[in-house]
């Protein structure tokens, strides 16, 4: 338990090439910390975070392109990646070995998310469709439609009710899960809405996008409650802590930022990437933040509580 | 004293009084050095920093439009010249090093096409064009894989745009895998000629030459060349939906090769 902020841990050359994403997850089974990361090498990395320090478990091969983005099953065992060539791969943790490989056709995968259950994958499509894929099926089940343009970013309400999808030209769609209604469309951007995440209480829903600003949505009401700046160029990255007060934020600007949710302030900013930082996300009580990036390096800091 | 327009601007910000006292005191200092060499320190004004970049970069601007107009009318070499002059004027303006990268791969200057768009992306990271550029120029020059990682990074950042996906990304991913298929072939003629040349079954000393063992290893060895000439007489080939393809050149129904009918002979021997 810290009392400020600071860096603990530096993984140099994690990757052979720019780490585009990252997930933190924790085993229901035995407690233990696993980090899954994915590159622009085509390589999904599994790590142990145990002693304060990570410790490399898998390397899972069988992406043909770059990996865009991972996650963990929110029981620890089940990890997920996407490639650019728009396939999907299910891992068992535990062995690291591929469950499941889906193609989810020529374009239609992007940023993919487990549902609160773990028992679907949601993936953005090119043709501004939600796909829900089945974990157990390894098929896509069904589909939301946006009506919109190519789908970046996708966010689960922690409490499962919604499901949050932001677009190219910085639309931002809210879906009902259980009657597969859209609720709300939000012009919240000019510009591509890369990472988007709700709040653990799920009544908010926070956005970064390219054009350098985040903003803070009441998910209710489809309220904005307030646009933050302070990045200098994109904001690639945003995640929520689980203890609500606070959410992290990344940027091609190289930086990693901190934000308090009720003051709505920067808190702390970490310059410690050497490019830029792709991803962001916390640990599961919210007192570590993992960033990794361009410059093929992973990060952990110390958040004090 | 000659006084031009912005100078006088300068000078009236000071406040009158304030002004008059300054001089006042300038000249009661006395031995004030202005005289000797003619320059009125006391009034010089610091040549603003700010005023010679907007000239710069006005200058460049114009360059830059007079070099696409050029390069337009296929007057490339003296595009690029009006490139170069703006990027001396404007050294970190990314645009000039991605335009003259294109231009440069049309001449088929293919290295200098490589390093002007790595300028680009070096200046401007996050601009999708940029990589675009640099990805098609390392495919002129041949450096596939590198391609293949720059047409990602931009698919990456621009992730809607299909000419990318589906054009560039795509070709670049066609010719890898087509080198990679010649690249094992390659390997695997080597290993055959290898084994040829220095086949295991030759290391040993046999006793008796009439034996069946003799004949086995005669009949390896032939069996590992005509394994060679068969795939010399293979290429990798790209058929029409960009899959890779291992054919027969020639004939290949034409009879026995060289090695099969000695070997007929041996046996019958």
């Amino acid at each position: 338990m810290s009392t400020q902020y600071s860096i603990l841990f530096k993984q140099e050359h994690a990757h052979d090439d720019a780490i585009w994403t990252a997930a933190w997850g924790r085993s229901e089974a035995d407690g233990s910390e696993t980090i899954v990361t994915g590159s622009l090498d085509d390589m999904v990395k599994v790590w142990k975070w145990s002693d304060e320090k990570l410790e490399l478990q898998w390397n899972l091969e069988g992406h043909q392109l770059g990996v865009v983005s991972v996650d963990i099953s929110h029981d620890g065992a089940i990890a997920a990646s996407s490639s650019l060539d728009a396939h999907i791969r299910l891992w068992d943790l535990d062995s690291g070995k591929q469950i499941k490989s889906m193609d989810a056709g020529p374009v239609d995968a992007w940023s993919v998310a487990f549902s609160p259950d773990s028992k679907h994958i949601a993936t953005g499509s090119h043709h501004g469709k939600v796909n829900i894929f089945g974990v157990e099926s390894g098929k896509k089940e069904y589909s939301l439609d946006t009506r919109g343009k190519f789908i970046l970013s996708i966010a689960y309400s922690p409490d499962g009710k919604y499901l949050a999808s932001g677009a190219i030209d910085g639309i931002i769609n809210i879906f009902d899960i259980a009657t597969g209604k859209l609720l709300h469309t939000l012009e919240g951007h000019a510009m591509p809405i890369r990472s988007l995440t709700f709040s653990p209480d799920s009544q908010l829903l926070v956005t970064a996008s390219d054009d350098g600003y985040i903003k803070i949505y009441d998910v209710q009401h489809a309220n904005l409650a307030a646009t933050l700046s302070g990045h200098a160029s994109w904001v690639l990255s945003v995640a929520f802590s689980p203890d609500h007060a606070h959410f992290v934020s990344s940027s091609s600007d190289k930086s990693v930022k901190v934000w308090d949710t009720n003051s709505r302030v920067c808190v702390n900013t970490f310059f410690d990437h050497q490019d830029q930082v792709w991803s962001v996300k916390y640990n599961n009580t919210g007192s570590k933040i993992i960033s990794a990036g361009d410059d093929r390096a992973i990060h952990i800091y110390d958040c004090p509580m | 004293m000659a006084s031009f327009g912005w100078k006088r601007k300068v000078g009236e910000r000071v406040s009158k009084s304030t002004l008059q006292r300054f001089e006042a005191e300038a000249e009661t200092a006395g031995d004030s050095p202005p005289a000797e060499d003619g320059v009125d320190w006391t009034h010089a004004v610091k040549r603003r920093r700010e005023v010679l970049l907007e000239d710069c970069e006005a200058k460049s601007e114009r360059l830059k439009g007079e070099g696409a107009l050029l390069a337009e009318q296929g007057r490339h070499w003296e595009a690029i010249k009006k490139w170069d002059e703006a990027i001396q004027l404007t050294p970190e303006n990314h645009l000039l090093y991605e335009m003259k990268s294109q231009v440069l791969s049309i001449l088929q200057e293919v290295f200098p096409a490589v390093k002007a768009a790595e300028m680009a992306v070096k200046l401007k990271p996050m601009w999708w064009e940029g990589w675009q550029t640099l990805g098609r120029a390392q495919l002129s020059l041949g450096e596939v894989d590198l391609a293949v990682r720059s047409f990602q990074v931009a698919v990456h950042l621009s992730p809607s745009d299909p000419t990318l996906r589906e054009q560039d990304l795509a070709w670049a991913r066609t010719l890898q895998r087509q080198r990679r298929a010649a690249r094992e072939k390659t390997r695997q003629e080597d290993e055959a000629q290898r084994l040829v040349l220095d086949a295991p079954e030759l290391r040993r000393d046999y006793d008796d030459f009439e034996s069946d063992e003799v004949l086995e290893a005669c009949a390896a060895v032939a069996e590992r060349q005509r394994r060679l000439e068969e795939l010399r007489r293979t290429t990798v080939v790209l058929d029409a939906d960009g899959n890779v393809r291992t054919v027969v050149a020639g004939a290949g129904a034409g009879g026995a090769s060289a090695s099969q009918a000695p070997l007929v002979k041996a046996r019958g021997l």
